[in-house]
């Protein structure tokens, strides 16, 4: 019975593991391919297309205390809505009409491990 | 007499028939043979995941006809210059510089077969190139545009690197492609890292803007 308890214990873990996994390399692989240009990989704010022509570079999102002044939903709001939305940069873009919600959550979510912070 | 005459005639007729048809068949060949690898040319749209344009390896031509100008689809593919700062799909290298170069008459078949190729998306005659003062607003002020996209004022070279650079697309692009584009990016590049404007921007918006860019 023990046995069996275990087994099973394994293979539960397995699973989320793989989907928890699953779910992170997704996240990376959604922030590499739309936010990156600017964000930079790293998500430091130093992408390809950051010049002088960014009167605002793209937030650092690697900075704990800036980023633990914003709540998940100011995040979300501007993920969907751009810069233009809440009067910040217009160079950050809206991206409501191509990201499905659940990849907005996923970049929230990968922010978050960014900068290895709540909000505060 | 009579019967020679018709042969001739029929001769003459098919020896018409069989030339039009390799004429529009050449590009078709000379394409499948040079440029099947890295473009594809039979729509709709293919890709559905971020994956499937990444493993891309040149961006899809099958509306080239309605998307491209003539005049420069025939010069650029003899002097293809590049359009991207960066290499396809790359973030860390620059664009080689190296696609493949047609000679006149390859280039000219080519040209032929590709703007055959068209979307019915795309409503040609609608709109021209025109400096319209709230497209510049949307394009320079209001919108991220130059963030991805090179463009000039007055020679002087200013936007991002990530994007196809707008410099010469008043040569290259059909407005009714730009705004077919903006108002319905999804038919055309499902997956891309360009944002989708259609809400943000209402009909009229996408008009000036694509009027305004087909000035560059
Ligand atoms: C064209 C460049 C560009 C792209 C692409 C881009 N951003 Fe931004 N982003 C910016 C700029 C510029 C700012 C700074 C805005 C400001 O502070 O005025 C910014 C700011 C932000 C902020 C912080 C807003 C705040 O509260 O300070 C978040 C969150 C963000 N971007 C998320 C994203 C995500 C997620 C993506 C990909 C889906 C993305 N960005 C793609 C340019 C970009
Ligand atoms: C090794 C892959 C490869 C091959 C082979 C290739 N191309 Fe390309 N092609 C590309 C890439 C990558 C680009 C983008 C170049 C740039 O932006 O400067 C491109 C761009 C183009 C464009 C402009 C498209 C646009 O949206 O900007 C046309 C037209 C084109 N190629 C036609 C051809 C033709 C015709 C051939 C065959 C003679 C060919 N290509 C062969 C990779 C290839």
């Amino acid at each position: 019975m023990s046995r069996y308890a275990i087994t099973a214990a394994i293979a539960i873990n397995l699973a989320l593991c793989t989907v928890s996994s699953a779910y992170a390399a997704e996240a990376k692989q959604v922030f590499d391919f739309y936010c990156a240009q600017c964000h930079g990989v790293k998500g430091d704010g130093k992408g390809i297309n950051v010049g002088p022509d960014f009167a605002t570079d793209p937030r650092n999102f690697t900075l704990a205390k800036d980023m633990e002044k914003r709540t998940d939903a100011d995040i979300k709001g501007v993920i969907k809505d751009g810069g233009h939305s809440i009067s910040k940069s217009p160079l950050m873009p809206p991206w409501g009409a191509t990201l499905s919600e659940e990849e907005v959550d996923a970049l929230v979510g990968y922010i978050r491990k960014l900068c290895q912070c709540k909000a505060k | 007499m009579r019967s020679l005459s018709i042969t001739v005639f029929l001769v003459a007729a098919l020896l018409v028939i069989t030339t039009e048809h390799s004429y529009a068949g050449g590009g078709n060949v000379i394409f499948k043979k040079n440029c099947i690898s890295c473009h594809y040319t039979d729509g709709p749209a293919k890709e559905k995941t971020i994956a499937d344009q990444l493993a891309k390896k040149g961006p899809e031509l099958w509306y080239a006809g309605s998307k491209f100008q003539k005049a420069w689809l025939v010069a650029w593919l003899q002097n293809p210059i590049p359009i991207r700062p960066m290499k396809y799909n790359s973030l860390t290298e620059q664009n080689p510089g190296d696609h493949p170069k047609l000679s006149a008459s390859d280039a000219t078949e080519v040209t032929e077969f590709l703007m055959g190729l068209t979307s019915s998306e795309v409503k040609p005659g609608m709109l021209k190139a025109k400096a319209s003062i709230m497209g510049r607003k949307i394009f320079i002020k209001d919108m991220p545009c130059s963030g991805c996209h090179a463009f000039a004022i007055r020679g002087e070279v200013h936007g991002g690197k990530s994007g196809p650079s707008l410099i010469g697309a008043s040569k290259r692009l059909n407005p009714d492609w730009i705004y077919a584009y903006m108002a319905n990016i999804k038919v055309f590049k499902p997956v891309r890292d360009m944002p989708d404007f259609s809400s943000a921007l209402n009909p009229k918006e996408l008009e000036d803007v694509a009027a305004y860019v087909t000035t560059f």
